[in-house]
């Protein structure tokens, strides 16, 4: 079984997208082989009332009939926009979404916002994961009027500090994931939490060392697609050596963590 | 910000903190229903290692390291990606001055991971062609070692009338030419670490057109760089070919590389980004005949010209 816990429908400002719809997604699925999918659309990270994005979400996923089950949709949830704990309850209740993202550097406040450590308490307090991006794409090539700034792993720690009971998910690893070398205080905590990280990151530099630093129940594949390709995050898993990865250890970044998480 | 970088994962510096738990412990935190549910094997639908093998490859653009002098960590990595054969060199310190001594240590360099894995690596020398007779000294002694081609930096723009001299001596040698490009073009402002004598595309087509007997590599499409800008600035310069290397593997590079480079002038490469460098390749949407032209034979023939091709 695969379970990509990281794709996306709707657009990006500054680029055009290809295969950034639900039945996109779906074929995408087929080809390589995938079950099931965390969605959650791109639209919310620039529409200023980002529910707008999760009903487009709920609808789109709606439309696509019978297969609907293999698309699980997560919310974008805006904690300091009006109005956000009725979303996170519609999104969650009646859209029977299965956990929140938020976009904190997009949305214009800081993961200890007190609303933003209400919002992950309410997620915990449902057992829903939250989940951040370390970058949604990469600043480089990026548009001037996008954001320039990106998040090492370290700058997730507030909010788990915040809420070391809740469940995250944490994808795009895209800078510094070597959390030990600045606080083992911080290593423990990260390392005791619920969380995972997807393996669509460029910092997933060597994923078998990574399992052994972090932990076999840390990671989960993702692909970040259609930002990123879908192929590179499943071949940093596919190509572990047994000696890095057993055969358990591949069912739990293909599957197994990813349903831990999301409880799917 | 500290960047972990492919630098230390190449030498083997991820960090390995003693104490910490193995995978085999974390094990014990997952919860047993979620171990129940899953099937007994992984997805088996979709072979990705046996498409990965299937394609020969040589990478185009790859670096070794001063601290994995012989370059047994980049040979360890292209083993597992099936990468039978890797163009090297050892670019200068970013910033630096580029002096003789330094390009001619990281030639150095080079020539001892050349002679550790001679059926793997293929070597490429730099220099700073504002050390006229020293970059053209260090050419020929290059040349004399078995190198191959010529990886060039941000000391001089790629139209600047100092690398005159230097394209001429390649046209006669017949050797690629792999020039830099500047990372911030899309931004507007340059990234911090980049010269004002940094190429984008726009120097690379000048250089280009004035010596179309030349032939030229635009580095690391997925490197940071503007990569739509750059697909459209060398699409009707037939002397430029582009590498896809780069850490950025977002969905529509090889497509657009495609649509405004063409099949003919695309080469697979992964500056040292391995995973990154054959995932999107693996995921564009490509006939077979294409992926086995970017992978192997688009280069393989521009090594023909000199004798160097792999068989």
């Amino acid at each position: 079984m695969l379970i990509d816990i990281n794709t996306y429908i709707g657009h990006w400002p500054f680029r055009q997208l290809r295969d950034n719809t639900c039945k996109d997604i779906l074929n995408r699925m087929n080809e390589v082989g995938i079950d099931q999918s965390i969605v959650s659309n791109l639209n919310g990270i620039f529409y200023k009332d980002v529910h707008s994005a999760n009903e487009e979400l709920f609808e789109a996923i709606r439309a696509s009939g019978k297969k609907s089950d293999r698309l699980v949709p997560l919310a974008v949830i805006n904690p300091i926009y009006s109005g956000w704990k009725n979303d996170f309850k519609v999104a969650t209740e009646r859209f029977g979404m299965k956990g929140i993202r938020l976009h904190p550097q997009y949305h214009g406040y800081d993961l200890t916002h007190e609303n933003c450590v209400t919002l992950v308490k309410m997620a915990r307090d449902k057992g829903l994961p939250v989940m951040f991006s370390l970058r949604m794409v990469d600043s480089r090539p990026s548009s001037w009027m996008d954001i320039s700034k990106e998040w090492a792993l370290k700058d997730i720690m507030p909010i788990i500090k915040a809420v070391p009971d809740a469940k995250y998910a944490i994808v795009n690893v895209a800078n510094n994931s070597q959390l030990n070398v600045y606080n083992k205080d911080e290593m423990e905590l990260f390392r005791n939490t619920d969380l995972v990280m997807d393996t669509s990151g460029r910092m997933i530099l060597n994923l078998g060392e990574m399992l052994r630093t972090y932990g076999t129940d840390k990671f989960a594949f993702g692909t970040h697609a259609p930002l990123l390709d879908h192929i590179t995050g499943l071949l940093r898993i596919e190509s572990l050596r047994p000696e890095e990865a057993s055969l358990q250890d591949k069912i739990l970044l293909n599957a197994g963590n990813a349903k831990r998480i999301f409880s799917i | 910000m500290t960047l972990h970088n492919r630098r230390q994962f190449l030498t083997g510096a991820v960090a390995t903190v003693s104490g910490l738990i193995t995978a085999r412990e974390s094990l014990a935190k997952v919860p047993e229903k979620a171990l129940q549910s899953l099937p007994e094997k992984p997805a088996a639908k979709f072979d990705l290692m046996t498409m990965v093998k299937k394609y020969r490859k040589i990478d185009s653009h790859a670096h070794v390291y001063f601290n994995s002098p012989d370059g047994d960590a980049v040979i360890d990595i292209a083993d597992r990606l099936f990468i039978e054969t890797l163009s090297i060199s050892r670019p200068m310190v970013p910033g630096g001055k580029g002096d003789p001594k330094e390009f001619i240590e990281a030639n150095n360099l080079v020539l001892r991971c050349y002679k550790k894995h001679p059926t793997r690596f293929l070597p490429q020398m730099t220099l700073n062609p504002q050390f006229q007779k020293e970059s053209l000294d260090e050419i020929n002694r290059c040349v004399d070692a078995g190198m191959v081609g010529l990886k060039l930096y941000n000391h001089v723009k790629m139209n600047d009338p100092l690398f005159y001299p230097v394209i001429e001596k390649f046209i006669d040698l017949k050797m690629v030419i792999l020039m830099h490009m500047g990372i911030g073009k899309a931004r507007i402002n340059y990234d911090s670490r980049e010269p004002a004598n940094v190429s984008i595309p726009g120097d690379i087509v000048e250089a280009a057109k004035r010596y179309p007997e030349a032939t030229f590599q635009l580095a690391h499409l997925g490197g940071g760089i503007d990569w739509e800008d750059a697909c459209k600035a060398v699409q009707d310069v037939p002397n430029i070919y582009v590498d896809l290397s780069g850490s950025n593997n977002e969905a529509r590079i090889v497509d657009c590389a495609m649509k405004y480079v063409g099949e003919d002038r695309l080469l697979f490469a992964c500056d040292n980004s391995f995973y990154q460098g054959v995932g999107h390749i693996l995921a564009a949407q490509l006939t077979d005949v294409q992926r086995k032209k970017i992978f192997f034979d688009n280069y393989n023939n521009l090594l023909k010209k000199i004798g160097r091709n792999v068989n």
